[in-house]
C-alpha cells in the first residue's frame, strides 16, 4: 500500500493543448520506472484517455459504476496491455455530469490513493463544474500549454483557480513548442509564457508528428519510439517529476544546432 | 467592510508594549465579539505580537478577523498569518493632510499581494496597491489612484466615481487599455523601456503615459 501517493491534476483550460497526450505518456514513464500508476479520466463529457492508452476495447466497468458501487474499483481498473504498473480508470456515462459531486470525486481518487503511488487526473477543458471537481480530489497540479497567446490566457485564469484553492505545487508544461519558429520569434517565446505565469517549468515538449500517429494508433509515444524528439521530452518530465535534475533543453539551441549541422552538410557535399 | 464589524482600537502614546495589551485586555473584557477588527493605529506589530493578541483574545472568548493599520509593518506581519489587512493611510499627520489638499481622497488604500490573473476582477473604493503583475485579461479597477509594483498587462480603471485627476502608475505599463474616469484608451504598442516607472493620466482631456518620478507625483 502506498502512504504517500501524489495526486496530480494535468489541466490547461484551453482545449486541444495536450492534456491527454501528457497523461498518457507521463503516465507510461512513471510506469516504467517501476512506480504503480494508475490515470483518472475525469473528462466524462468527451472522454478519449482510454483511445490514446489503446484500452477502449478493454472497458467493462467505468468510474460511474464504482460510484454507485454496482462493481469494485479493481473491477473497472484497466490494467495496460504492455505496462503492468499502469491502470486506467475510464471517464463514466457523459450523463454523470448532472449529478457528481467534487466529494465523488474525492471518494475516487481516496480509493485509487490506496494502490497505486501516482494518481494522474486527466482534467476536462475549461473552468467549469468538471474542472471543480477534478481539482476537488488533487494535491499538485501540472497546467499544460502552448506557445500561443489564448493557450496562456486560459493557463492563467486556470493557475488563479488553482491558487485560490490552494493547490500547489503548480507546475508548468510548454507543449508543442517549434524550435524555429521561436528563434525566428514567429512564436511566443519560453521567457514570454513564463514571464506571464510565473510558475516553475517541469519542462518542454517539441512539436513532433509521430505524436498524431501514436494517437491514432493508441499506443503512446513512450512506450515504444524513444527516438522521438516529443517521447524524451516525456520521459524528462517523468524523471524530473520524480526529483531527478535534468536541464531543460534549449530550443533556440536546438534549432540553431539542426541549421548549423545542416550546413556543414552542404558544405561537405558541394566542395 | 460590514459595519458590525467591531473596531477595537489600540491607542497608546508612550509606545509602551506592555501598556497596550493590558489596554486591549480590558477593552476585550466587555466585548466578547466574533467579528473583531483590530485598528492598531501607526503601531508597528511583528508576527509575535499579532500571535499574542491573537491569544489574548482567544482568552476572553472573542475572535479577531481582521487589522488595519497604518503602519506597513503590522499589515505584513498579519497579512502573513493570514488575517485580512487593511492598510490606512493616516490623515491626522501634517504632511499627509497637505496631499490630501492637492490630490485625492486618500481614504483607504486597498493592497493586494501577489499576481492578478486572467480573469480576475479587483476594486479599490479608496485606492489600490498591487505588489505583483497584473495579467492580461484581467482588470483592476479604483476610486482612487491605482499603484502596481509590477507590470501592468490587464485593464486598469482608476478614479471610477468620476475623479480625473486619479493616476495609474505602474513598473511597466502595458496595459490592454486604460480608463481614467470616463476617458478610454488603448495601450501602447511598443516595447517599455527597462526599468522606467511610468504613470498615467489625463492631461488636456486625453490619457497620456509618461515616465514616474517621484518629484512630479502631487503636480
Amino acid at each position: 500500500m502506498a502512504t504517500d501517493t501524489r495526486v496530480i491534476l494535468i489541466c490547461s483550460g484551453k482545449g486541444g493543448v495536450g492534456k491527454t497526450t501528457l497523461t498518457a505518456n507521463l503516465g507510461i514513464s512513471l510506469a516504467r520506472q517501476g512506480l504503480t500508476t494508475a490515470v483518472l479520466d475525469a473528462d466524462f463529457g468527451l472522454r478519449n484517455l482510454d483511445l490514446l492508452l489503446g484500452l477502449e476495447n478493454r472497458i467493462v466497468y467505468t468510474a460511474q459504476e464504482v460510484l454507485e458501487e454496482e462493481c469494485r474499483l479493481d473491477q473497472a481498473l484497466v490494467k495496460h496491455k504492455q505496462e503492468s504498473n499502469l491502470s486506467l480508470l475510464p471517464a463514466g456515462n457523459p450523463r454523470m455530469l448532472d449529478w457528481l459531486k467534487p466529494d465523488d470525486m474525492k471518494r475516487i481518487v481516496d480509493m485509487l490513493k490506496e494502490q497505486f503511488n501516482y494518481v494522474l487526473i486527466d482534467c476536462p477543458a475549461g473552468v467549469e463544474d468538471g474542472f471543480k471537481n477534478a481539482m476537488a480530489a488533487s494535491q499538485e497540479a501540472i497546467v499544460v500549454t502552448n506557445p500561443e497567446v489564448s493557450a496562456v490566457r486560459d493557463a492563467d485564469r486556470v493557475i488563479g483557480l488553482l491558487n485560490t484553492n490552494s493547490i500547489k505545487p503548480v507546475q508548468l508544461v510548454l507543449n508543442r513548442v517549434r524550435p524555429k519558429m521561436m528563434a525566428n520569434q514567429e512564436m511566443l517565446s519560453i521567457e514570454d509564457v513564463t514571464d506571464i505565469l510565473a510558475l516553475p517549468l517541469l519542462g518542454l515538449v517539441l512539436e513532433d508528428e509521430q505524436v498524431i500517429v501514436s494517437t491514432n494508433r493508441g499506443e503512446p509515444l513512450t512506450l515504444n519510439s524513444v527516438n522521438s524528439p516529443a517521447a524524451k521530452c516525456y520521459l524528462n518530465i517523468a524523471k524530473r517529476l520524480q526529483g531527478e535534475n535534468i536541464p531543460l533543453i534549449d530550443p533556440l539551441e536546438e534549432s540553431s544546432g539542426f541549421g548549423a549541422k545542416f550546413r556543414r552538410l552542404m558544405q561537405t557535399k558541394i566542395f | 467592510m460590514n459595519s458590525n464589524n467591531q473596531k477595537i482600537i489600540i491607542n497608546i502614546d508612550d509606545r509602551n508594549y506592555t501598556n497596550w495589551k493590558i489596554d486591549l485586555k480590558n477593552k476585550l473584557k466587555t466585548l466578547r465579539s466574533n467579528n473583531l477588527e483590530i485598528d492598531s493605529k501607526n503601531i508597528d506589530l511583528s508576527c509575535k505580537d499579532i500571535s499574542e493578541i491573537i491569544e489574548i483574545a482567544n482568552h476572553y472568548d472573542s475572535k479577531i478577523i481582521g487589522f488595519c493599520s497604518s503602519s506597513p509593518k503590522t499589515i505584513v506581519s498579519s497579512q502573513s498569518l493570514g488575517y485580512k489587512s487593511q492598510f490606512i493611510i493616516e490623515n491626522s499627520s501634517q504632511n499627509t493632510s497637505e496631499i490630501n489638499k492637492k490630490n485625492l481622497t486618500f481614504a483607504k488604500t486597498h493592497f493586494h499581494q501577489g499576481t492578478v490573473r486572467s480573469g480576475e476582477y479587483l476594486e479599490s473604493p479608496g485606492n489600490l496597491l498591487i505588489l505583483g503583475d497584473v495579467n492580461p485579461g484581467a482588470k483592476v479597477s479604483a476610486e482612487g489612484n491605482i499603484i502596481i509594483w509590477g507590470k501592468l498587462l490587464g485593464i486598469a480603471h482608476a478614479g471610477t466615481n468620476g475623479n480625473s485627476k486619479a493616476t495609474i502608475s505602474a513598473l511597466q505599463l502595458r496595459p490592454v487599455q486604460l480608463r481614467i474616469a470616463k476617458k478610454i484608451a488603448r495601450g501602447p504598442k511598443d516595447k517599455p523601456k527597462f526599468g522606467h516607472a511610468e504613470q498615467a493620466k489625463i492631461d488636456s482631456e486625453e490619457i497620456i503615459i509618461s515616465p514616474l518620478f517621484t518629484t512630479q507625483v502631487d503636480d
